[in-house]
Protein backbone atom coordinates (compact mmCIF):
# COMPACT_ATOMS: atom_id res chain seq x y z
CA UNK A 1 0.00 0.00 0.00
CA UNK A 2 1.63 3.34 -1.02
CA UNK A 3 -0.43 6.67 0.69
CA UNK A 4 0.71 10.00 -0.60
CA UNK A 5 -0.42 13.73 1.07
CA UNK A 6 -1.14 15.55 -2.21
CA UNK A 7 -1.70 18.89 -0.93
CA UNK A 8 -3.21 20.49 2.76
CA UNK A 9 -4.62 23.49 4.06
CA UNK A 10 -2.02 26.26 4.91
CA UNK A 11 -2.58 26.61 8.54
CA UNK A 12 -0.62 30.09 8.43
CA UNK A 13 -3.12 31.60 6.05
CA UNK A 14 -6.18 30.75 8.50
CA UNK A 15 -3.60 32.05 11.54
CA UNK A 16 -3.57 35.48 9.87
CA UNK A 17 -7.55 35.85 9.34
CA UNK A 18 -7.69 35.30 12.90
CA UNK A 19 -5.07 37.75 13.66
CA UNK A 20 -7.41 40.28 11.54
CA UNK A 21 -10.29 39.81 13.28
CA UNK A 22 -8.38 39.61 16.66
CA UNK A 23 -9.89 36.17 17.52
CA UNK A 24 -7.76 33.82 19.06
CA UNK A 25 -6.58 30.89 16.70
CA UNK A 26 -8.13 27.56 17.79
CA UNK A 27 -7.53 24.19 16.26
CA UNK A 28 -11.06 22.86 17.31
CA UNK A 29 -12.81 25.84 15.30
CA UNK A 30 -10.12 25.26 11.82
CA UNK A 31 -10.97 21.42 11.68
CA UNK A 32 -13.78 22.31 9.64
CA UNK A 33 -11.34 24.25 7.28
CA UNK A 34 -8.44 22.37 7.49
CA UNK A 35 -8.21 20.43 4.34
CA UNK A 36 -6.45 17.21 3.12
CA UNK A 37 -5.87 15.58 -0.63
CA UNK A 38 -4.46 11.96 -0.69
CA UNK A 39 -3.80 9.48 -2.85
CA UNK A 40 -3.82 6.04 -2.23
CA UNK A 41 -2.75 3.04 -4.15
CA UNK A 42 -2.42 -0.54 -4.11
CA UNK A 43 -4.82 -1.38 -1.36
CA UNK A 44 -7.40 -3.81 -1.60
CA UNK A 45 -11.45 -3.18 -2.04
CA UNK A 46 -12.09 -4.69 1.03
CA UNK A 47 -10.43 -1.92 2.53
CA UNK A 48 -12.13 0.90 0.15
CA UNK A 49 -15.42 -0.69 0.61
CA UNK A 50 -14.95 -0.03 4.62
CA UNK A 51 -13.50 3.26 3.87
CA UNK A 52 -16.18 4.94 1.59
CA UNK A 53 -18.55 4.60 4.72
CA UNK A 54 -17.17 7.68 5.87
CA UNK A 55 -19.24 10.45 4.37
CA UNK A 56 -18.70 14.38 3.97
CA UNK A 57 -15.53 12.91 2.02
CA UNK A 58 -14.70 13.50 -1.90
CA UNK A 59 -13.83 9.60 -3.55
CA UNK A 60 -12.45 9.04 -6.94
CA UNK A 61 -11.58 5.24 -7.65
CA UNK A 62 -9.91 3.73 -10.16
CA UNK A 63 -13.47 2.15 -12.59
CA UNK A 64 -13.21 -1.29 -13.36
CA UNK A 65 -15.80 -0.69 -16.23
CA UNK A 66 -12.30 0.64 -18.03
CA UNK A 67 -9.40 -1.10 -16.39
CA UNK A 68 -8.28 -4.85 -17.25
CA UNK A 69 -7.94 -7.00 -14.02
CA UNK A 70 -4.66 -9.10 -13.37
CA UNK A 71 -4.42 -11.96 -10.91
CA UNK A 72 -1.03 -10.17 -9.86
CA UNK A 73 -2.85 -7.15 -8.69
CA UNK A 74 -4.40 -8.94 -5.46
CA UNK A 75 -4.08 -8.23 -1.42
CA UNK A 76 -3.20 -11.58 0.65
CA UNK A 77 -4.10 -11.24 3.97
CA UNK A 78 -1.04 -12.21 6.59
CA UNK A 79 -3.66 -15.18 7.91
CA UNK A 80 -3.98 -16.45 4.45
CA UNK A 81 -0.18 -16.05 3.64
CA UNK A 82 1.16 -17.90 6.39
CA UNK A 83 -1.16 -20.59 6.22
CA UNK A 84 -0.09 -23.59 3.82
CA UNK A 85 -3.53 -25.11 3.13
CA UNK A 86 -5.27 -21.87 3.36
CA UNK A 87 -2.92 -20.25 0.55
CA UNK A 88 -3.32 -23.40 -1.97
CA UNK A 89 -7.22 -22.80 -1.70
CA UNK A 90 -6.95 -19.14 -2.22
CA UNK A 91 -4.27 -19.22 -5.07
CA UNK A 92 -6.48 -22.01 -6.29
CA UNK A 93 -9.73 -19.76 -6.45
CA UNK A 94 -7.95 -16.65 -7.79
CA UNK A 95 -6.61 -18.61 -10.59
CA UNK A 96 -9.96 -20.06 -11.21
CA UNK A 97 -11.86 -16.31 -11.06
CA UNK A 98 -8.82 -14.53 -13.29
CA UNK A 99 -8.90 -17.75 -16.06
CA UNK A 100 -12.93 -17.02 -15.92
CA UNK A 101 -12.44 -12.84 -16.20
CA UNK A 102 -9.72 -13.25 -19.10
CA UNK A 103 -11.93 -16.21 -20.79
CA UNK A 104 -15.50 -13.85 -20.94
CA UNK A 105 -13.18 -10.16 -21.81
CA UNK A 106 -12.37 -12.60 -24.72
CA UNK A 107 -15.91 -13.33 -25.58
CA UNK A 108 -16.56 -9.93 -25.60
CA UNK A 109 -18.76 -9.47 -22.40
CA UNK A 110 -17.86 -6.30 -22.15
CA UNK A 111 -14.95 -5.17 -18.45
CA UNK A 112 -18.00 -3.76 -16.62
CA UNK A 113 -19.70 -6.94 -16.77
CA UNK A 114 -17.31 -9.08 -16.62
CA UNK A 115 -15.66 -7.91 -13.25
CA UNK A 116 -18.98 -9.18 -11.36
CA UNK A 117 -16.83 -11.89 -11.56
CA UNK A 118 -13.72 -10.15 -9.85
CA UNK A 119 -12.58 -10.66 -6.09
CA UNK A 120 -12.41 -8.32 -3.28
CA UNK A 121 -8.67 -8.70 -2.53
CA UNK A 122 -8.10 -6.75 -5.77
CA UNK A 123 -5.81 -4.18 -5.64
CA UNK A 124 -7.12 -0.10 -6.23
CA UNK A 125 -6.14 3.48 -6.73
CA UNK A 126 -8.49 6.22 -5.35
CA UNK A 127 -7.90 10.07 -4.16
CA UNK A 128 -9.85 11.13 -1.38
CA UNK A 129 -10.38 14.66 -0.17
CA UNK A 130 -11.48 14.84 3.39
CA UNK A 131 -11.67 17.74 6.40
CA UNK A 132 -9.70 17.59 9.65
CA UNK A 133 -12.89 16.81 11.30
CA UNK A 134 -13.80 13.84 9.25
CA UNK A 135 -10.23 12.56 9.18
CA UNK A 136 -9.75 12.71 12.75
CA UNK A 137 -13.33 10.77 12.98
CA UNK A 138 -12.03 8.29 10.38
CA UNK A 139 -8.59 7.51 12.23
CA UNK A 140 -10.72 7.23 15.77
CA UNK A 141 -12.38 4.13 14.15
CA UNK A 142 -10.41 2.58 12.31
CA UNK A 143 -7.17 2.72 14.16
CA UNK A 144 -9.43 0.82 16.80
CA UNK A 145 -7.91 -2.44 17.69
CA UNK A 146 -11.35 -3.94 16.71
CA UNK A 147 -10.37 -2.65 13.29
CA UNK A 148 -9.48 -5.01 10.22
CA UNK A 149 -5.40 -4.97 9.92
CA UNK A 150 -5.50 -3.57 6.47
CA UNK A 151 -7.63 -0.47 7.10
CA UNK A 152 -5.96 -0.15 10.44
CA UNK A 153 -2.51 0.10 8.78
CA UNK A 154 -4.04 2.57 6.23
CA UNK A 155 -5.82 4.42 9.18
CA UNK A 156 -2.20 4.84 11.15
CA UNK A 157 -0.34 5.83 7.43
CA UNK A 158 -3.60 8.72 6.94
CA UNK A 159 -2.86 9.91 11.22
CA UNK A 160 1.04 10.25 10.85
CA UNK A 161 0.80 11.88 7.32
CA UNK A 162 -1.33 14.67 8.64
CA UNK A 163 -0.12 15.10 11.90
CA UNK A 164 3.66 15.63 10.20
CA UNK A 165 1.88 18.38 7.64
CA UNK A 166 -0.36 19.95 10.32
CA UNK A 167 1.42 18.96 13.61
CA UNK A 168 0.10 21.82 15.60
CA UNK A 169 -3.53 20.81 15.19
CA UNK A 170 -3.41 16.88 15.82
CA UNK A 171 -1.07 17.03 18.94
CA UNK A 172 -3.35 20.01 20.52
CA UNK A 173 -6.43 18.14 20.12
CA UNK A 174 -5.02 14.83 20.90
CA UNK A 175 -4.03 16.37 24.37
CA UNK A 176 -7.83 17.07 25.08
CA UNK B 1 -21.07 41.57 2.20
CA UNK B 2 -17.20 40.98 1.33
CA UNK B 3 -15.99 37.95 -0.09
CA UNK B 4 -12.01 37.83 0.43
CA UNK B 5 -10.08 34.48 -0.29
CA UNK B 6 -8.07 33.29 2.28
CA UNK B 7 -6.81 30.16 0.95
CA UNK B 8 -7.61 27.51 -2.27
CA UNK B 9 -6.17 24.31 -3.43
CA UNK B 10 -3.10 24.38 -5.63
CA UNK B 11 -3.60 24.19 -9.28
CA UNK B 12 -7.37 23.54 -9.18
CA UNK B 13 -8.14 22.60 -13.03
CA UNK B 14 -4.81 19.89 -12.67
CA UNK B 15 -6.01 18.85 -9.65
CA UNK B 16 -9.41 17.84 -10.89
CA UNK B 17 -8.01 16.84 -14.17
CA UNK B 18 -5.69 14.05 -11.55
CA UNK B 19 -9.19 12.86 -9.68
CA UNK B 20 -10.66 12.48 -13.50
CA UNK B 21 -8.01 10.95 -14.74
CA UNK B 22 -7.59 8.59 -11.43
CA UNK B 23 -11.11 6.86 -12.41
CA UNK B 24 -10.37 6.22 -15.76
CA UNK B 25 -6.51 5.47 -16.04
CA UNK B 26 -4.16 2.18 -14.50
CA UNK B 27 -1.71 4.63 -14.01
CA UNK B 28 -0.25 4.91 -10.79
CA UNK B 29 -0.92 8.93 -9.68
CA UNK B 30 2.61 10.02 -10.29
CA UNK B 31 2.64 8.74 -14.06
CA UNK B 32 -1.00 11.07 -14.37
CA UNK B 33 0.37 13.24 -12.93
CA UNK B 34 3.38 13.24 -15.77
CA UNK B 35 1.08 12.90 -18.74
CA UNK B 36 -1.19 15.77 -17.33
CA UNK B 37 2.14 17.74 -17.08
CA UNK B 38 2.87 16.89 -20.61
CA UNK B 39 -0.24 17.50 -22.07
CA UNK B 40 -0.48 20.85 -20.49
CA UNK B 41 -3.44 23.19 -19.87
CA UNK B 42 -5.41 22.66 -22.90
CA UNK B 43 -5.77 18.80 -21.93
CA UNK B 44 -7.00 19.78 -18.38
CA UNK B 45 -9.31 22.02 -20.19
CA UNK B 46 -10.89 19.48 -22.04
CA UNK B 47 -11.01 17.19 -18.91
CA UNK B 48 -13.02 20.14 -17.10
CA UNK B 49 -15.23 20.51 -19.55
CA UNK B 50 -16.37 17.00 -20.30
CA UNK B 51 -16.57 16.63 -16.24
CA UNK B 52 -19.15 19.53 -16.87
CA UNK B 53 -20.99 18.72 -19.70
CA UNK B 54 -21.31 14.82 -18.19
CA UNK B 55 -22.47 16.17 -15.22
CA UNK B 56 -19.81 14.04 -13.28
CA UNK B 57 -19.43 16.97 -10.60
CA UNK B 58 -17.45 14.77 -7.95
CA UNK B 59 -14.38 15.47 -9.26
CA UNK B 60 -14.71 19.14 -8.21
CA UNK B 61 -14.63 18.21 -4.78
CA UNK B 62 -10.80 18.12 -5.08
CA UNK B 63 -10.65 21.64 -5.77
CA UNK B 64 -11.20 23.20 -2.01
CA UNK B 65 -11.04 26.54 -0.93
CA UNK B 66 -11.30 29.29 2.45
CA UNK B 67 -13.01 32.39 2.60
CA UNK B 68 -13.34 35.17 4.43
CA UNK B 69 -16.77 36.91 4.64
CA UNK B 70 -17.16 40.07 5.95
CA UNK B 71 -20.72 41.70 6.94
CA UNK B 72 -22.92 38.86 6.13
CA UNK B 73 -26.09 38.58 8.22
CA UNK B 74 -26.45 35.58 10.77
CA UNK B 75 -30.19 34.38 9.09
CA UNK B 76 -28.21 34.85 5.50
CA UNK B 77 -25.63 32.37 6.46
CA UNK B 78 -28.53 30.25 7.73
CA UNK B 79 -29.99 30.02 4.75
CA UNK B 80 -26.83 28.95 2.84
CA UNK B 81 -25.96 26.58 5.29
CA UNK B 82 -29.41 24.49 5.45
CA UNK B 83 -29.45 24.73 1.73
CA UNK B 84 -26.29 23.62 1.19
CA UNK B 85 -25.50 21.79 3.98
CA UNK B 86 -21.90 21.10 2.40
CA UNK B 87 -20.94 24.54 3.10
CA UNK B 88 -18.77 25.08 6.37
CA UNK B 89 -19.08 27.79 7.91
CA UNK B 90 -17.46 29.12 11.80
CA UNK B 91 -18.56 32.84 12.98
CA UNK B 92 -15.19 34.50 14.08
CA UNK B 93 -16.64 37.64 15.37
CA UNK B 94 -19.94 39.77 14.93
CA UNK B 95 -20.91 39.55 11.47
CA UNK B 96 -17.82 38.24 10.18
CA UNK B 97 -17.36 34.32 8.93
CA UNK B 98 -14.92 31.85 7.79
CA UNK B 99 -16.27 29.62 5.10
CA UNK B 100 -14.90 26.62 3.30
CA UNK B 101 -16.41 24.94 0.55
CA UNK B 102 -15.17 22.71 -2.63
CA UNK B 103 -15.89 23.49 -6.26
CA UNK B 104 -18.57 21.16 -6.92
CA UNK B 105 -20.59 23.19 -3.68
CA UNK B 106 -19.82 26.80 -5.33
CA UNK B 107 -21.23 24.97 -8.80
CA UNK B 108 -24.23 24.06 -6.94
CA UNK B 109 -25.04 27.28 -5.53
CA UNK B 110 -24.46 29.51 -8.72
CA UNK B 111 -27.05 27.15 -10.13
CA UNK B 112 -29.46 27.95 -7.53
CA UNK B 113 -31.23 31.38 -7.31
CA UNK B 114 -31.06 30.64 -3.38
CA UNK B 115 -27.02 30.68 -3.41
CA UNK B 116 -26.69 33.08 -6.82
CA UNK B 117 -25.87 35.73 -5.22
CA UNK B 118 -22.65 34.01 -2.97
CA UNK B 119 -21.75 32.03 -5.57
CA UNK B 120 -21.33 35.26 -7.76
CA UNK B 121 -19.29 36.78 -5.32
CA UNK B 122 -17.39 34.03 -5.01
CA UNK B 123 -16.69 33.81 -8.18
CA UNK B 124 -15.67 37.73 -8.81
CA UNK B 125 -12.88 37.09 -6.16
CA UNK B 126 -11.57 33.52 -7.56
CA UNK B 127 -11.71 35.95 -11.22
CA UNK B 128 -10.06 38.68 -9.97
CA UNK B 129 -7.24 36.75 -8.16
CA UNK B 130 -7.01 34.63 -11.47
CA UNK B 131 -7.12 31.70 -9.48
CA UNK B 132 -8.61 29.40 -11.58
CA UNK B 133 -9.26 31.00 -15.38
CA UNK B 134 -10.57 27.67 -17.24
CA UNK B 135 -12.46 26.69 -14.25
CA UNK B 136 -14.06 30.22 -14.25
CA UNK B 137 -14.61 30.24 -18.09
CA UNK B 138 -15.95 26.86 -17.94
CA UNK B 139 -18.15 27.01 -14.86
CA UNK B 140 -19.55 30.52 -14.77
CA UNK B 141 -18.66 31.10 -18.80
CA UNK B 142 -17.80 34.47 -18.24
CA UNK B 143 -21.08 35.95 -16.65
CA UNK B 144 -19.13 36.74 -13.35
CA UNK B 145 -20.77 40.11 -12.36
CA UNK B 146 -17.85 42.01 -10.22
CA UNK B 147 -18.18 42.64 -6.75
Amino acid sequence: MRVKLLYHTDLEALRRVFAKEGVPFDPEVVMDHVVYMFEIEDCSRVTTHQLVRHRAVSYDQESQRFSAATKEGVITPPSILSNESAYKAYDEALKVIYSSYERMVAAGVPKEDARYILPSAIMTKLVMTLNARSLMHMVWQRTALQAQWEIRELAMTLHNLARDATPELWTRIIER
Amino acid sequence: MKVSLVWSSPSPERTIAVAMRRCFSTKAIGDIESELDQKGPEYWKYLLSKALQDKSLDVLEHFTMTLLVEGAAESDVGNLNRDFPYLRTTRLKGADWLISMNARTLVELWRDLRGKDFANRVAAELEGRNVCPIFSELAFGGRVRAS
